[in-house]
């Protein structure tokens, strides 16, 4: 699936994640900040990339503002975003 | 508690005044935190700069400032602008940080951050990248050239005597009376003869007027003095090292009291980042040091002929063309330093 336009979900709350999403013109590309990114980093790129897969998006920029969301709602927001974005 | 846009800034002022904090004019659109009708935290944005942000003492670590800017990014958002800065005091740059936002640079005085898409790094990489420059020692040299002058050309053939390779950015910022494209445009033809020389824009993150600390520096003199030591810091630290720049010219400034805070604020910070700062004293001719507010003036007065002596060909036949009217019309108009 191909992203067409910016988008985003989620809040900058604690225990969220705010994601934006952008079309990228060099494939798929994450940019995380998280106030966990020493112990949790790698596992929130992890889902994000994962959940990209998924949804077969292949140009997508996804920056992401985490602020200590579970697994279930980074992949909830990625979902939401990636839905806006395509339309 | 809920979060509304308000027009009723005299309200956000008395509430910032608690803080020591003003509301600067240039905003257009606040934001307000209620509870029992009381204001209990605030935010705005001017474009893509957020300002004026408090949250009251009672309510803090309440969330109140997460939902403030939440709810401002998404607005910001939906207008199309993707990166946005907030220039705050040193001591709550941690508390942004905890937001989200990243920080770029800072001084005694204050403490730039960027959030949404914004990347300092990822830009200045782009911007190198697509300069197509290779990984060698540079000069460097940031101008306006408001239009190009033979004072401008000087400088540049100084540079590029002394050096192997120069690099020149020219401020991207539209804030002048020649607009960006037609600036750069008169640079590049203007030194087309120097082939160790490349001209490029100078970006978002080279003397922008819209990231100007502003609301929380009290005096003139302390606003000056640290915008122009955060802008040379961030060229010290990000831009001087993608671009591996070793020196950075400038010219002596005898008329304009910002430019000369500019070259100080350079001499201070650019040498604890390796950078050697190099001051280059003014070309003259006919006994005045020649300059872009030189030509501006005789332009003004509608002496258009007698710029000719003070701009590389290139420029002055630029100033006589039928594309340069709007232009020429606009400066004989204004008073505007730029």
């Amino acid at each position: 699936m191909k992203i067409v336009k910016p988008a985003k979900a989620g809040t900058m709350e604690s225990n969220d994640i705010y994601i934006m999403v952008y079309p990228n013109e060099k494939g798929n590309e994450i940019q995380l900040d998280s106030i966990v990114l020493k112990q949790f980093g790698k596992q929130i790129e992890k889902i994000i990339i994962d959940t990209l897969k998924e949804l077969d998006v292949e140009n997508a920029l996804v920056v992401a503002k985490d602020r200590g969301a579970l697994d279930y709602t980074i992949k909830a927001r990625v979902e939401t975003a990636i839905k806006r974005a395509l339309e | 508690m809920e979060i509304v846009l308000t027009n009723d800034l005299e309200k956000v002022k008395e509430f910032l005044k608690e803080f020591d904090l003003s509301l600067d004019d240039d905003v257009d659109l606040t934001l307000v935190a209620v509870e029992d009708d009381k204001i209990i935290g605030t935010c705005s944005a001017a474009k893509n700069i957020i300002k004026g942000f408090a949250v009251s003492k009672d309510y803090q670590s309440e969330g109140v400032a997460s939902k403030l800017l939440t709810k401002i990014q998404n607005i910001l958002f939906d207008k199309g602008i993707y990166e946005t800065f907030i220039f705050t005091k040193p001591e709550n740059k941690s508390i942004f940080e905890g937001l989200g936002y990243r920080f770029v640079e800072g001084n005694s005085d204050v403490a730039l951050l960027e959030g949404g898409a914004a990347n300092v790094q990822k830009y200045v990489r782009d911007m190198f990248l697509k300069s197509d420059l290779d990984d060698g020692e540079k000069a460097a040299l940031v101008m306006n050239c408001n239009p190009f002058t033979l004072g401008h050309k000087y400088l540049i053939e100084t540079a590029a005597k002394e050096n192997e390779r120069v690099v020149v950015f020219i401020v991207e910022e539209n804030k002048s009376l020649f607009p960006f494209d037609v600036r750069l445009e008169l640079v590049k033809k203007g030194v087309k003869d120097l082939k160790n020389v490349t001209v490029i824009p100078g970006g978002k993150y080279i003397i922008s007027s819209a990231t100007f600390p502003s609301y929380f520096l009290r005096k003139e003199d302390d606003r000056l003095r640290a915008y122009t030591r955060l802008d040379a810091a961030i060229f010290g630290r990000y831009i001087a090292k993608e671009f591996n720049i070793k020196r950075r010219y400038v010219g002596t400034e005898p008329y304009c009291p910002v430019t000369n805070a500019y070259n100080n604020a350079l001499m201070d910070i650019l040498p604890n980042f390796g950078i050697e700062v190099k001051i280059v004293e003014r070309l003259m001719k006919d006994n005045v040091a020649v300059s872009a507010s030189f030509v501006r003036n005789l332009i003004k007065q509608g002496k258009l002929e007698d710029t000719k002596k003070f701009v590389p060909e290139s420029t002055y036949e630029f100033l006589i063309s039928k594309e340069a009217e709007d232009i020429i019309e606009k400066i004989k108009r204004s008073d505007s330093p730029h």
